[in-house]
């Protein structure tokens, strides 16, 4: 032999040794061995400087029950673990789960309110760092309670509190517009950048005493707890600075211009006391800083479309265009209202730039904004926000002028 | 004609292996944007850095297709004599090697951070390895072919992770534009311009191309593909990522990760270490083609073909042990290899040309080398 063929075929069985080796795949994990983790949720442990993770993960064999009909037990099982970092309190779970929690699958991270009080930033780490959770997860922060006790909460039509949460979620962000949703992705980019601060969706806990009615109820079962997702939680820095109530967080929405849809409440001209419900179509928001005299100030401009879906009272929108006119104006005040709701509780209470009007002035003027960024917390609660809102009533749904329902009937 | 290799290769095969040359491992790391100090004008340094690399390709095409039936190994020995043409080749063996190299342990690095953290990385290698090998050993109208077919792929693959994250892309990120000054470009230029300068390649295939007179064209074609894909990239990872996009360390993942449509269409970063291992598989194994065909005509072999796998051999533990990990794989590409890459390209080109012109002033009326 010569030598050339025994070192091809020392290298032949070296590559086949290493095919061998790596036979089937290394990472692998078998479905029947994984928990899924459906959301995580932060707290502070009872014992003093450790972190406790609550998570809640799936149980596959009851959520096959809740879909046919007959669920006897919870479609999941809430966990909590403590250590003195998130992952070693994650990898601590591993002393009570049968199944390895993976979570890959979670939709949210929840922080409790006094956890988010004191500062997220070394939490924060293992959420984009360890790469099991995704960057598209929501980022919540319970009122008032513990991420733990808020998580208990259960809604009805669904199986899942996480899959219960989103839908609500959902629902109030397309509908009302009435909360900021933020994914992990866009939380991190508000807490890095510059001249902006963070914002979270509020959820809070909602008791139900037990109902004592036991009509309908072939069994007596009642959701004693549940969640209500509305508002927004203004982080400063890394700490919760506090809340936006549903006014204030869909003044800020106007200004991210993301409202979507919602209604809005107007007084019908002419008439006391009767309100016309606008139904908001869509919204765009401009932002423009202006630097006059080395005084910053912001230009907001608001377009929005909206319906007419109804009114109390009588409406004729073709007996004269001041009708028409007059609740366009309504309308917009009603949103001039609610963004100075937005920007007076930023500036004045919590001294948080969740606008993001500092971010504004860095990409328009980034020269001014190395001197300005230094004394931006005196700045912005003395900044000028000039607001103008342009609103259009397009269209007056089904009916054009009212019915008369009422007054023929007192007529007969 | 040289003896070694006999295939032949279309034009349109030549460009999609160059291609590739330059999408790995530049899409893994994103040079241009994690080096950046503001990634915003990340953008900005890919395209600056591709109009600089058009004249680059375009002379090395040229300077080949005066030889158009030498590789770049033959023909700086002509040029430069045969001391100091060994020794360019030399130089050229040597940056091919270090590239090799680099992308083995660039796509095993990229195993392991995002998908299979606990599997050695030795596994990822080696199996690239070999898959490039058997590549590698068909020759070059086998992996140029391959080649062709995958660019379609990997380009469709990058497409998709550039635009399917819309919902988390926000324009404004891409402002201000230039905050830092024109200064503060020369980091993320220089990055990407030592991946453009791997394109000296060219040097070893324009002599099998079916049709040499448009290898200038393809060159310029491959550029312009690469060069779009790669800021096509940048754009879209600054706009869903913002201030954040110089912290992750494989930042088209991270991008991929956040593609979610209608809850449906989602979870398909798989796709985008596909599309690496593709583009990493094809350069590695024409450069294991190239190293191999630059050894047997340096040393005058008459067969390549066994110098591919004891060469893949050398390359796995030569990239488990020159570095220590991630962060100095990325620290050596965006700084020290791209500065040397650039040096390296630019200093064999010129010495090149400069050859050619003493040549033909000892000489004149012999341009024709045949």
């Amino acid at each position: 032999m010569k030598p050339w063929c025994i070192l091809r075929a020392a290298a032949t069985v070296l590559l086949v040794l290493a095919v061998i080796s790596s036979a089937g795949c290394w990472s692998r994990r078998e479905i029947q061995e994984i928990g899924f983790a459906l959301l995580i949720g932060l707290d502070h442990a009872a014992e003093e400087g450790k972190v406790m993770i609550t998570v809640h993960i799936a149980k596959p064999f009851s959520l096959l029950a809740a879909g046919a009909g007959t669920a006897e037990e919870k479609a999941y099982w809430q966990v909590s673990s403590t250590g003195r970092t998130v992952f070693d309190a994650w990898r601590n779970l591993r002393q009570q789960s049968p199944r390895r929690p993976f979570l890959h699958h979670s939709r949210f991270i929840v922080f409790g309110e006094e956890f988010a009080r004191s500062g997220i930033r070394e939490a924060l780490d293992f959420f984009y760092r360890e790469g099991e959770v995704r960057e598209t997860n929501f980022v919540v922060v319970a009122k008032g309670a513990k991420a733990s006790e808020f998580v208990w909460g259960e809604y009805e039509l669904e199986p899942m509190p996480s899959r219960g949460a989103l839908g609500v979620i959902k629902q109030v962000a397309q509908e009302l517009s009435t909360i900021v949703m933020v994914t992990l992705n866009d939380f991190l980019q508000m807490m890095e950048a510059e001249g902006i601060e963070a914002v979270a969706s509020r959820a809070e806990q909602v008791w139900r005493p037990p109902s004592q009615d036991p009509r309908g109820q072939l069994k007596n079962e009642v959701i004693a707890v549940s969640g209500r997702e509305t508002g927004a939680a203004a982080f400063k820095g890394d700490k919760l600075a506090g809340w936006l109530d549903k006014v204030q967080a869909r003044g800020l929405q106007w200004v991210r211009g993301k409202v979507r849809s919602g209604i809005l409440l107007i007084e019908q001209p002419g008439k006391e006391n009767k309100l016309a419900s606008i139904e908001i179509l869509r919204a765009t928001s401009t932002v423009t800083p202006k630097i006059s005299e080395g005084r910053p100030s912001i230009q907001l401009k608001v377009d929005a479309v909206g319906v007419i879906g109804e009114v109390q009272e009588y409406l004729d929108p073709m007996a004269s265009e001041e009708i028409w006119a007059s609740m366009e104006r309504r309308m917009a005040e009603a949103i001039r209202h609610e963004i100075e709701a937005a920007l007076d509780i930023a500036k004045h209470e919590f001294n948080s730039d969740i606008f993001g009007f500092g971010a504004a002035f860095a990409r328009r003027y980034p020269k001014e904004w190395d001197g300005l960024k230094r004394k931006w917390d005196e700045e912005f609660p003395k900044l000028d926000v000039e607001i103008e809102v342009k609103t259009i009533i397009r269209r007056s749904g089904l009916t054009r002028r009212s019915m008369q329902l009422v007054r023929r009937k007192e007529e007969v | 004609m040289s003896v070694l290799e006999g295939g032949k290769i279309s034009g349109r095969q030549f460009m999609a292996v160059l291609t590739m040359v330059r999408l790995v491992p530049v899409t893994l790391v994103f040079s241009m944007v994690t080096s950046a100090s503001n990634p915003q004008d990340a953008w900005i340094a890919s395209i600056i850095s591709g109009v600089v690399a058009i004249p680059f390709a375009m002379l090395i095409a040229r300077l080949s297709l005066k030889f158009p039936e030498k590789t770049i190994i033959e023909y700086s020995q002509i040029i430069l004599g045969p001391v100091l043409g060994k020794l360019v080749g030399l130089v050229f063996l040597w940056f091919s090697i270090q590239t090799s190299v680099n992308i083995i342990r660039a796509l095993g690095e990229a195993y392991a951070i995002a998908i299979m953290p606990e599997t050695p990385i030795q596994t990822f290698m080696i199996m690239l390895a070999i898959m490039s090998c058997y590549a590698a050993r068909s020759g070059l109208e086998v992996l140029s072919r391959l080649g062709e077919d995958t660019l379609f792929i990997v380009g469709f693959i990058f497409l998709v992770a550039c635009v399917l994250p819309y919902n988390a892309m926000r324009l404004e990120n891409l402002l201000p534009v230039l905050a830092k000054g024109m200064s503060s470009l020369i980091p993320p230029v220089v990055a990407s311009l030592g991946y453009y300068s791997q394109f000296i390649m060219i040097g070893m295939l324009v002599p099998y191309l079916a049709k040499p007179e448009e290898a200038t064209k393809y060159a310029i074609y491959a550029v312009l593909i690469s060069g779009f894909l790669t800021t096509a990239g940048c754009v879209s990872v600054v706009a869903a990522l913002g201030t954040t996009a110089n912290s992750w360390t494989l930042p088209l993942f991270s991008l991929a990760r956040l593609i979610s449509l209608g809850e449906f269409f989602e979870r398909i970063e798989a796709g985008i270490m596909a599309a690496w291992t593709l583009s990493t598989g094809i350069k590695l194994a024409l450069f294991l083609w190239a190293i191999s065909v630059g050894i047997a005509q340096l040393f005058n072999l008459k067969r390549y073909e066994p110098l591919v796998f004891p060469l893949a051999a050398v390359f796995i533990p030569l990239a488990l042990v020159a570095f220590e990990s991630m962060v100095d794989l990325e620290d050596y590409l965006s700084k020290a290899d791209a500065v040397a890459a650039v040096i390296i390209a630019v200093a064999v080109i010129a010495l090149l040309y400069v050859g050619l012109g003493v040549r033909s002033f000892l000489f004149p009326g012999k341009e024709k080398y045949r």
